[in-house]
């Protein structure tokens, strides 16, 4: 029992930047209709920043944090900027091969840049855990878990109740209609990508810290964050934050339960699972974006 | 006000609207009637900017818009209440007549209109916290021109405001853009409804294969025989 409860408190901890991470694709695809191949590259980014920042260059661990974050939006909206705009029109293909080269040339520039080995990052937390009872936690996910609840929440608020989130809705329903009314499709779609990139930067940033950095880790962020996705209902953030926590609690009862090996299957285990069961993702349609 | 001249729309090679001309007066109600494709949907499009023109020239009170944008457009006062009313399904009904003053910024004018709209539609009001797609099509026509007016035009283009309605509710869509063309509005209709919009408004313009081929004033057009055959029935 007091084993169960260790996983439960694990899998919560990990869930609220699984949650980050779908959100942002869920967003970007509900929006865009891009199949975003660089997010897992964001992820990554955001990992890489908080090294350079904290390791390299001695700043403030949470001053880093935000500038990581803010750093994803640029990068992101450069991506969106550079890349997509040019694109829009194009067939879903070319979209998707472009975003793939992207994402192989972003990977490439962190190993050439950072090198092949994996760097770890200093946190100010104290070493020793947070004990409730039978079951313990490190303050550092501690402090993971309460930072990505808030962007959770900064950003349901940002979707629902300001004037730009409401524009971005009104052009995931109906773009036309979005342009009769004077919303700037292009300016959305710039936003909808530094914002989607900006949370998976997030969640690199935030667990880069737990684990550690190192070249290829996007990857695996990448197929998480479709699990959760796909999981969740393509365009839904209220099934992308509960997919999270969901893949979360897989990963952690499957790691636990079945084999420490079986932790990463688990998102392909649920794609496939989804895909046979519910192919709509947990959430209906009409629940889509917001 | 507003003057289309030798206006061509495509889309691909397929031309939809060929050389089509017409001035709209200040004050006016004029309507735009004609078959199904005879390209009436997309002469508003091209002049709201949400299709650029292939050709021709859009004025609108002396200034060029044949190529500005459909915020721009919006911003110089004309608002587009689309074919098939187009609320935001997901989004509240509120929250589509905050979409339909979205370049507005004046805080006072904007609170004072939605009052003004909800004391006219007293059912917007009622259902103002429910998802626009939920509500009837009845009410959604009565959100989706109170969202166009919500920008405080001055010329309203309204494509087919009675398609797909019940008789009664036919009625009172028609009653609420004679009222609004009383306000000093502006009011460009397209209708397959052609006896109804004949006799409300005071010119209009018969559209066949993408070019104007009659126009005259609401009365001379009914009693013309060619569109007493055609769109009349009779
Ligand atoms: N999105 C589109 N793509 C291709 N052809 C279109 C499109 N919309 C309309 N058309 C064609 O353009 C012509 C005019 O259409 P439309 O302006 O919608 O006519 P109306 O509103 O008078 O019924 C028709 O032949 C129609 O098939
Ligand atoms: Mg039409």
């Amino acid at each position: 029992m007091d084993q169960f409860l260790q996983h439960l408190l694990n899998a919560l901890m990990l869930g609220g930047t699984y949650a980050l991470l779908g959100i942002g694709l869920t967003l970007i695809f509900g929006i865009m209709r891009v199949v975003n191949f660089t997010h897992g590259e964001l992820y990554a980014f955001g990992a890489y920043m908080m090294y350079a920042l904290v390791m390299r260059t001695g700043v403030n661990f949470f001053v880093a944090l935000v500038l990581a974050i803010a750093l994803g939006a640029l990068l992101g909206a450069a991506l969106e900027f550079v890349l997509l705009r040019r694109l829009r029109g194009a067939d879903i293909d070319t979209t998707m091969l472009v975003m793939i080269g992207a994402w192989i040339a972003l990977q490439n520039t962190e190993q050439l840049v950072w090198t092949g080995v994996a760097k770890s990052i200093d946190n100010p937390f104290p070493a020793a855990p947070l004990v409730i009872g039978a079951v313990s936690v490190g303050w550092n996910r501690v402090f993971v878990f309460v930072v990505a609840l808030l962007l959770i929440g900064i950003t349901y608020f940002l979707i629902q109740k300001t004037k730009l989130g409401k524009a971005m809705r009104a052009t995931f329903q109906d773009r036309d209609t979005a342009a009769l009314m004077g919303v700037q499709i292009g300016s959305i779609h710039t936003a909808t990508f530094a914002l989607g990139s900006a949370l998976a930067a997030a969640a690199g940033a935030l667990l880069g810290p737990v684990f550690v950095a190192y070249p290829s880790m996007g990857d695996m962020a990448a197929a998480k964050a479709f699990a959760i996705v796909i999981l969740g209902g393509l365009g839904s953030i209220p099934g992308a934050t509960l997919g999270g926590f969901i893949l979360a609690l897989a990963e952690e009862l499957g790691a636990g339960y079945i084999s420490s090996g079986y932790r990463d299957a688990m998102s392909f285990l649920l794609i496939i699972a989804i895909l046979v069961f519910k192919p709509t993702g947990l959430f209906a349609q009409k629940e889509r974006i917001g | 006000m507003l003057s289309v001249s030798s206006l061509e729309c495509r889309y691909g090679k397929v031309a939809a609207v060929r050389g089509l001309s017409l001035e709209v007066n200040k004050g006016e109600l004029v309507s735009l009637i004609g078959a199904n494709g005879a390209g009436k949907t997309t002469t508003l499009k091209a002049i709201s900017g949400v299709l650029p023109p292939a050709g021709g020239r859009v004025i609108f009170e002396g200034e060029d818009i044949t190529h500005a944008s459909a915020r721009r457009i919006l911003q110089l006062g004309i608002a587009h209440c689309p074919e098939g009313r187009r609320v935001f399904p997901y989004m509240t009904v509120r929250e589509n007549l905050e979409m339909g003053c979205f370049l507005r910024h004046d805080k006072p004018g904007i609170a004072a209109d939605l009052k003004r709209l909800f004391e006219r539609f007293p059912i917007l009001d009622e259902r103002r916290h429910q998802a626009a797609g939920t509500l009837s099509g009845g009410e959604q026509q009565m959100l989706a021109i109170s969202r166009a007016l919500m920008s405080r035009p001055k010329l309203v283009l309204f494509d087919e405001p009675s398609l797909g309605l019940a008789p009664n509710i036919v009625e009172k869509t028609f009653d609420i853009i004679k009222q609004i063309r009383s306000e000093g509005v502006t009011v460009v209709m397209v209708e397959q409804n052609a006896l109804a919009a004949l006799e409300l408004s005071d010119r209009a313009y018969v559209m066949e294969q993408g070019s104007v081929t009659l126009s005259g004033s609401g009365r001379q057009l009914l009693d013309d025989p060619q569109v007493q055959k055609v769109y009349l029935g009779g």
